[in-house]
């Protein structure tokens, strides 16, 4: 097999790794320190002893949280079949009651192959739901309830929490409430009486440590001995990847990387791109591919829509800029066209168009958010006449202008006033 | 890769009811994509071995100016974890860059694709494309392309202006197969050339046909820079097809707008004439400065808002002002037909008209009544165009003359 062959199935090994949470965060199971042993001794637990539990998975997006339950879920629905049912539920599609009981009843029938009635009222799929949490209850079957995004559950008057909460603690059932949130004071968010019946169990899900990241990407990005790979082109190719991985620069490129956001999710965007960077032709990874990767989701976003800009589009911006500098802080596109001709009379250039051409470039400046409107009056005044402002500011403005390819030596004079 | 076309259509207004149906509907799609897939040898480990399924958000922007634009964003860019379908991808399309879709709750960032605006060898390249005299077409390019590209990059914008310039820039050639050698591009282009200063101060010239006849007409010895005014004297004389009474209501409008409610007793005295007399005062200092600053003013606020009854008095009393100035003319009895009513109900129509054309906006509700109250966003020239067409002497009304 060529080497191009090889690289490939290797790119696609790594990737598919990249794109399963189970991969990436089974390593944690082996420490019994880590969260998922202690999830899953908690759920455990209360299935063995037959009782109710609540906790609260908390940490920033990305750490993994959804994909830590999952395991622990698949690992207990093996060990404990057919004696768990789980029910998912989501805050941003479910933070209303009646769809979020709709939907703990829908998947209550489907679990149990029942019959789902669209029509059914707030009121009757209540008391199925608490039916149902008794007859599991007696049947020494457990539910699992996973809210994700549980801080959107406790807005407004967390009808379902407390009807769910308080079901749990009256009739004889065996449920687990499973909450994770991003907000890492979402138990704060809970009224007296939801608090009450909510236990104070909280896991954190830290950021990974220095130690924790290296291993993560020796985890992750060598390739096994044991797969259809050729063994001579795996080895050689992990050995480049040690070499990568010790060096320096790479380790600068990480951990100025995972300055801006350490979580794992980001990481694992950051492989995906270098990965997808790969040269296919040299079969193995280079500290380029990192860089690319790290320069392609670095962006400078306002920079970029500037050097996009032409040459009469950056003249209104500048002008705009003189007319924030003169402390004129409403302004709309008829002052700026004064400006604009002010300045062609005191620095005469054949860059001097016409009104309706004006027009369309500062247009092209709102489509691209580089101004927007000041005003959300709704559109009663035509665009001349609403007042504006700028987006970006000054200091890049003044750097996207000297990065501008054959930017008109006027207008670099005229910033730097 | 296989195309599909199916059409669904569902109403649902809960999002927890779109994520059932688009699972329900996704996962039948997957299924039909892997019956259809030929169960074929053993594939090359190069060609694709799975069924993926995009789904394709574009405009995106559009989104944010929605009721409840946070959540609904946030559920969208999280549709890939609500749903965990391995076989879904997701592609957001966006004309503004990521940065505009920050929020503090919800975001979760996702690989980003930059698409640049063209540079000036790209968009020659795209324009050149399906030309038939290639080298007679870059010739022209290296005549246009760079100072259009000063005022816009847009394909579009610049296909639009150069269609009509290269028919211009092609006159002189009575083959237009030929390959220009230099001494022709010479020749084209001290031709094409009074023609590109005012060509790039128009966005969108749509050539009818009376300018046309006027243009073969024209005298050829005439400078290019007065072109543009050539357009506007035909513009005024075309006129778009507009009914007296129109252009009355139109000019009534304009001044509405334009002058502030406390003038109209002086400018509109009941002869209906203006008694300019009364203007010309000697100019102290400080009513320079008060001018100044009112014309300020005026450029900052744009057109103000009139109620329907000044509008109606300004029309009535400038048509019969028209009527003591031309009273020969037959266009009055167009005007008096049918008595005072009929002439109210035929301006109300004329009004709905102008509004649907966009030449009167409703510019919010009085604050006391309730009523609607109008805004006019004709500019100054059009409505002295206007005005000259009908011989009205608008710049006598106008406040600040």
């Amino acid at each position: 097999m060529g080497i191009e062959n090889l690289a490939e199935k290797a790119q696609i090994l790594i990737r598919s790794r990249l794109c399963s949470p189970n991969f990436i965060f089974k390593p944690l199971s082996d420490s019994s320190d880590s969260n998922y042993s202690k999830l899953k001794f908690i759920i455990s637990s209360s299935i063995m002893e037959a009782c109710n539990n609540s906790i609260l998975l908390l940490g920033p997006r990305g750490s993994g949280k959804v994909a830590v339950l999952e395991l622990v879920l698949s690992d207990l629905l093996e060990e404990y079949p057919d004696t768990i049912t789980v029910i998912r539920l989501n805050g941003l599609l479910h933070s209303e009651d009646n769809s979020a009981l709709k939907e703990i009843a829908r998947q209550l029938c489907m679990e149990h192959h029942l019959l789902f009635s669209k029509m059914a009222s707030f009121d009757d799929n209540s008391q199925f739901m608490i039916a149902m949490l008794r007859e599991c209850g007696l049947a020494h079957k457990t539910v699992i309830f996973a809210l994700d995004e549980f801080d959107l559950f406790a807005q407004g008057k967390q009808r379902l929490l407390y009807s769910l909460l308080d079901a749990m603690q009256t009739v004889t059932s065996q449920a687990v409430v499973v909450g994770v949130s991003c907000r890492l004071d979402a138990d704060q968010l809970l009224e007296k009486r939801v608090r009450s019946r909510f236990s104070h169990r909280k896991l954190l899900f830290l950021p990974p440590s220095k130690e924790d990241v290296q291993r993560l990407l020796e985890h992750i990005l060598s390739l096994p001995m044991d797969s259809s790979l050729a063994c001579d082109y795996a080895a050689e190719f992990n050995e480049k990847l040690q070499s990568i991985l010790a060096d320096k620069r790479f380790k600068e490129i990480i951990s100025n990387y995972l300055n801006s956001n350490s979580t794992t999710n980001h990481l694992l965007r950051f492989l995906f791109i270098a990965i997808s960077n790969m040269e296919l032709k040299s079969g193995f990874l280079s500290l380029e591919n990192f860089k690319a990767a790290l320069s392609s989701i670095q962006r400078q976003p306002k920079q970029e829509c500037i050097k996009d800009c032409s040459i009469l589009e950056l003249y209104i911006l500048v002008c705009m800029k003189r007319l924030e500098v003169r402390e004129q802080n409403s302004y709309n596109f008829s002052s700026v066209m004064k400006e604009y001709k002010s300045v062609h009379d005191s620095f005469p250039t054949s860059d001097y168009y016409a009104q309706n051409v004006c027009l369309r470039a500062f247009e092209h400046l709102l489509q691209r958010e580089l101004i927007c409107f000041t005003d959300n009056r709704g559109h009663s005044q035509s665009i001349e006449f609403r007042q504006v402002k700028l987006v970006v500011s000054y200091a890049e403005l003044q750097e996207g202008l000297k990065s501008y390819r054959s930017c008109p030596a006027i207008l670099l004079k005229l910033i730097d006033r | 890769m296989r195309l599909m076309v199916i059409r669904v259509q569902r109403r649902c207004v809960k999002p927890s009811d779109f994520v059932n149906f688009l699972r329900g509907d996704l996962t039948s799609v997957i299924e039909k994509l892997k019956s259809l897939k030929k169960v074929g040898p053993n594939k090359s480990a190069g060609k694709p071995n799975g069924n993926m399924l995009y789904l394709i958000f574009d405009n995106l922007e559009l989104i944010r100016e929605w009721d409840k634009s946070s959540t609904a964003l946030s559920f969208m860019f999280n549709l890939y974890d609500v749903l965990k379908m391995h076989e879904l991808g997701l592609i957001f399309i966006s004309n503004t860059s990521p940065d505009t879709y920050y929020s503090n709750m919800g975001y979760t960032e996702h690989v980003p694709v930059y698409f640049p605006e063209y540079t000036e060898d790209d968009l020659r390249q795209i324009l050149m494309r399906n030309q038939p005299n290639r080298k007679l077409y870059s010739s022209f390019l290296d005549v246009v392309l760079r100072p259009f590209c000063r005022t816009t990059r847009r394909v579009d914008e610049l296909s639009t202006a150069f269609s009509p310039l290269f028919r211009k820039y092609c006159e002189p050639l009575s083959d237009l197969a030929s390959v220009p050698n230099e001494e022709m591009k010479r020749r084209l282009f001290s031709h094409f050339r009074p023609h590109i200063a005012p060509s790039l101060n128009e966005i969108f010239w749509v050539p009818s046909k009376s300018s046309t006849e006027a243009e073969t007409n024209k005298d050829t010895t005439r400078k290019g820079s007065t072109r543009k005014s050539e357009v506007g004297d035909h513009f005024a004389q075309i006129d778009f097809h507009m009914s007296t009474s129109a252009k009355y209501l139109l000019i009534s409008a304009f001044l509405a707008s334009r002058n502030p409610a406390t003038l109209d007793a002086s400018l509109f005295d009941s002869t209906g004439g203006s008694d300019s007399r009364k203007r010309k005062r000697k100019a102290s200092e400080k009513s320079i400065e008060q001018k100044e600053v009112a014309e300020q003013e005026l450029l900052m606020k744009g057109p103000g808002t009139f109620p329907l009854e000044r509008l109606l008095a300004i029309f009535q009393c400038i048509t019969s002002a028209a009527d003591s100035f031309d009273e020969d003319e037959h266009e009055n009895d167009d005007l008096r037909a049918g008595g005072d009513g009929g002439l109210m109900s035929d301006v109300l129509l004329q009004l709905s008209s102008l509004c649907n054309a966009n030449f009167i906006i409703k510019g919010g509700s009085c604050p006391l009544e309730g009523s609607t109250r109008y805004r006019s966003t004709v500019s100054e020239d059009l409505a002295l165009k206007v005005a000259r067409s009908l011989k009205f002497p608008l710049p006598n009304y106008l406040y600040r003359r």
